[in-house]
């Protein structure tokens, strides 16, 4: 189909061009990434919810889930969820009499195995931040006579925020690197995109190559934006 | 119900005899990490070798790791040099691209622990040692590497762990390790939650293995 | 066969209008997977090409109906045919024993074989039976002769297939009754990976459908593969490809089997045949 096109066409935005198709990809990279964030703060702030629980068993449960998510490769859990999925949802659907529903959106099973994953390694992160808030200075605020908006803003989000940002902004970038298993799910994300145009131009250098640039741009832009947000966070405590 | 006892069976006994892959693939990358890994550390040190190891660990820890398999075992290889060069034999086979892209992607992640237990060896040892007259060998034999070793051993148990974790990465370059027999029994079987499970419990297995006697080398170096 | 993303790509296929507006005839929706060339493909602005984008608008228009063509994951399509999110499949879809509970099959519109395909230097390319028509029901001496110069041509050799396609369920059956050497298979998640290894020389053939191979072979990089050995049909890989229908919707299922005859006969299906696999997949251009 592609033979002997040169570089500028076969990566630019012509009819034979995969230039819209990788930039498409890295977009879909960024959305399973920014799904997987948020499915992932959730369900870690509800996990270190549970372990802080008096339920002992809901504290184990949930020390269960952090043990095994972080021990278990994240490419089997992206395989668990794309291919056992539509058996756990026929299986569901059949105990409410209804016909199996087939398989679910792969930028949903992206964005819940990748956000699981991540769940286990923010909710480590939240229980850190939570533990760099002495109950002293609550009670102080309390003291004080700061309701419970004022307790928030001024005396803990500043420095549960402080401490919880820099690792936030590592498991994002795990986040980003780890969609790329979601090409698995055949979700044409970046991954997929260079995977499918090396194998149909057999140019396999060349778009793994791009991918690579691609894909340090997306982290090397998040950095900074991470740093810039840590500044405005000191700022926000009160400035160092 | 004995015919699914006898499935698990014969899939359990499977991923047992892929295991050896997953061992060796480990073990290999984790010797090969942590080598280059001093090396680079070491590469810091000097003038010229600041930027190169700067542009390996950006580049290696700012990627996907499947993306570097996929770039080594399709992408390297199909390069004129290596295609018709010496190196083919290593390069044809999946098993050495996979140990190639896993040491060249935790070396990375390895250094930068490396260097940051570098930087926190208190700088008064060094100049203590020095005024002891010490030569510089002897400094870096007993002050700083002791030192750099205990205080880096949390982080690299962390990152052999995500290693072994990543050795599954290796399937999708057909080499067939616990995930990828695992992959092949649910293709032929369509039993997908049993055979997924029994391949996690392997990796959990060896990656609680692993903290485990981390911790405990930990509480000796704390002694 | 490449899985494509869920997103249902829209395409109101052109020349389906004209008169089927007139009355309250219902649009038809064709599932098909969009990822699965020359059959069917998404190009790179969206729109799906392909031999059953084409053929399916030239059967719309024979019927006068309004047709829009939707790609979809193979695991879900014909729970999507049964749920009536789509009318028909139009995806190769190989006529096989197990399919037929759930699927009502049309009348098979192509009849493809699955070859081996080597690089030019390979011994596999001295397997001998070159081209001849090798069904895979059959029985006798012949067939059994037949079946052991293909057992002794491929013991040994590292053949990589697709993973949880037809092919390596042939290959397990063949080589899974016997001592002594048999073959190592190599498994691939998409056609592109297996390909750039068969190209490589890490594997030494494949087995694929050679309606794939044909107009990989006209490329430039293919130019260095050749097809040897043996055409397969039946057992394992089916009797030919057809749309598939709801087993409940007989009606339907009359209405095409009648235009596929048409496109039959006056030679719609060879032409189109040759121009996407560079063959005659008509049933029936297959000979013994």
């Amino acid at each position: 189909m592609s033979d002997d096109l040169p570089i500028a066409t076969l990566l630019g935005f012509g009819p034979d061009g995969w230039g819209w198709a990788l930039v498409s990809g890295a977009g879909l990279t960024l959305a399973v990434a920014l799904g997987a964030m948020a499915i992932g703060t959730l369900l870690g702030a509800l996990l270190t919810a549970a372990q802080a629980s008096r339920a002992v068993w809901l504290a184990r449960a949930a020390a269960a889930y952090g043990v095994i998510l972080r021990g278990v490769p994240e490419l089997l859990v992206v395989l668990l969820l794309y291919f056992g999925a539509p058996g756990m949802l026929a299986a569901g659907a059949a105990l409410f009499g209804l016909p199996p529903p087939g398989s679910p959106p792969a930028l949903l099973t992206g964005c819940l195995a990748i956000g699981l994953v991540s769940a286990a390694y923010q909710a480590e992160v939240f229980r850190g931040g939570m533990l760099a808030v002495p109950r002293g200075q609550i009670e102080a605020a309390m003291a004080a006579g700061m309701g419970p908006f004022a307790r928030f803003r001024r005396v803990i989000a500043p420095q549960v925020l402080h401490h919880v940002l820099p690792p936030l902004g590592n498991i994002w970038q795990f986040n980003l690197k780890d969609s790329a298993l979601v090409s698995i799910a055949g979700l044409a994300e970046l991954m997929r995109v260079s995977l499918v145009a090396a194998g149909s131009t057999r140019r396999p250098f060349l778009f793994f190559a791009t991918a690579m640039v691609l894909y340090l741009v997306m982290t090397s832009a998040s950095t900074a934006l991470f740093r810039l947000a840590e500044r405005r966070g000191q700022r926000w405590a009160g400035g160092r | 119900m004995s015919e699914e006892l006898a499935f698990l069976a014969a899939t359990a006994l499977a991923i047992v005899r892929a295991l050896p892959i997953t061992l060796v693939l480990s073990l290999s990358s984790a010797i090969g990490a942590s080598m280059l890994a001093a090396v680079l550390v070491a590469a810091q040190q000097t003038r010229i070798g600041r930027p190169l190891a700067h542009v390996w660990i950006f580049v290696f820890r700012g990627t996907p790791l499947l993306l570097q398999m996929f770039m080594v075992y399709y992408g390297v290889a199909a390069l004129g040099p290596i295609r018709h060069g010496v190196l083919w034999p290593l390069f044809r086979d999946p098993l050495f691209c996979a140990w190639l892209a896993l040491t060249c992607c935790c070396s990375a992640y390895i250094a930068e622990v490396l260097r940051a237990a570098l930087a926190a060896v208190p700088t008064g040892q060094i100049e203590a040692a020095k005024a002891c007259g010490m030569g510089r060998g002897t400094r870096v034999r007993r002050v700083i590497m002791p030192q750099m070793l205990r205080l880096a051993l949390p982080a690299y148990g962390n990152e052999l762990v995500m290693l072994i974790k990543s050795t599954s990465l290796a399937s999708t370059i057909t080499v067939v390790d616990v995930t990828g027999v695992a992959q092949l029994v649910i293709a032929h079987s369509y039993r997908t939650i049993e055979v997924f499970c029994l391949a996690a419990a392997v990796y959990l297995a060896l990656t609680a293995g692993l903290t485990a006697l981390l911790r405990r080398i930990e509480r000796g170096l704390a002694q | 066969m490449i899985r494509a993303g869920a997103v249902a790509l829209a395409l109101v296929l052109a020349g389906c209008h004209g008169d089927a507006l007139r009355g309250d005839v219902r649009e038809l929706v064709i599932g098909t997977e969009g990822a699965y060339p020359p059959w069917n493909f998404t190009r790179a602005d969206g729109s799906l090409g392909g031999f059953e984008p084409e053929y399916l608008r030239d059967l719309c228009a024979r019927l006068h109906r309004r047709c829009r063509m939707v790609a979809m994951d193979w695991d879900g399509m014909i729970g999507a045919l049964q749920t009536g999110k789509i009318d028909l499949i139009a995806d190769a879809v190989q006529i096989t024993p197990e399919r037929a509970g759930v699927l009502a099959f049309g009348r098979p519109y192509a009849l493809t074989t699955g070859v081996i395909a080597t690089l030019r230097g390979s011994p596999l390319a001295r397997l001998g039976d070159d081209g001849v028509t090798m069904d895979l029901d059959g029985k006798g001496p012949a067939f059994a002769a037949m079946t052991d110069r293909l057992r002794k041509g491929l013991a040994g050799k590292v053949i990589g297939v697709e993973l949880s396609g037809a092919f390596d369920t042939f290959l397990t059956q063949t080589f899974a009754d016997r001592a002594g050497p048999g073959v190592s298979i190599r498994y691939y998640r998409t056609m592109g990976e297996r390909d750039l290894d068969l190209l490589n020389g890490r594997i030494d053939a494949t087995l694929e459908d050679e309606s794939y191979i044909r107009p990989l072979l006209a490329t430039r990089d293919g130019a260095a593969l050749v097809m040897a050995g043996p055409r397969m049909i039946g057992g394992s890989m089916g009797r030919g490809e057809a749309l598939a229908f709801r087993p409940g919707d007989p009606g339907l299922r009359a209405q095409f089997d009648r235009v596929i005859g048409d496109t039959l006969a006056d030679g719609t299906v060879r032409r189109l045949g040759l121009k996407w696999f560079r063959i005659d997949a008509a049933p029936g251009a297959v000979r013994r």
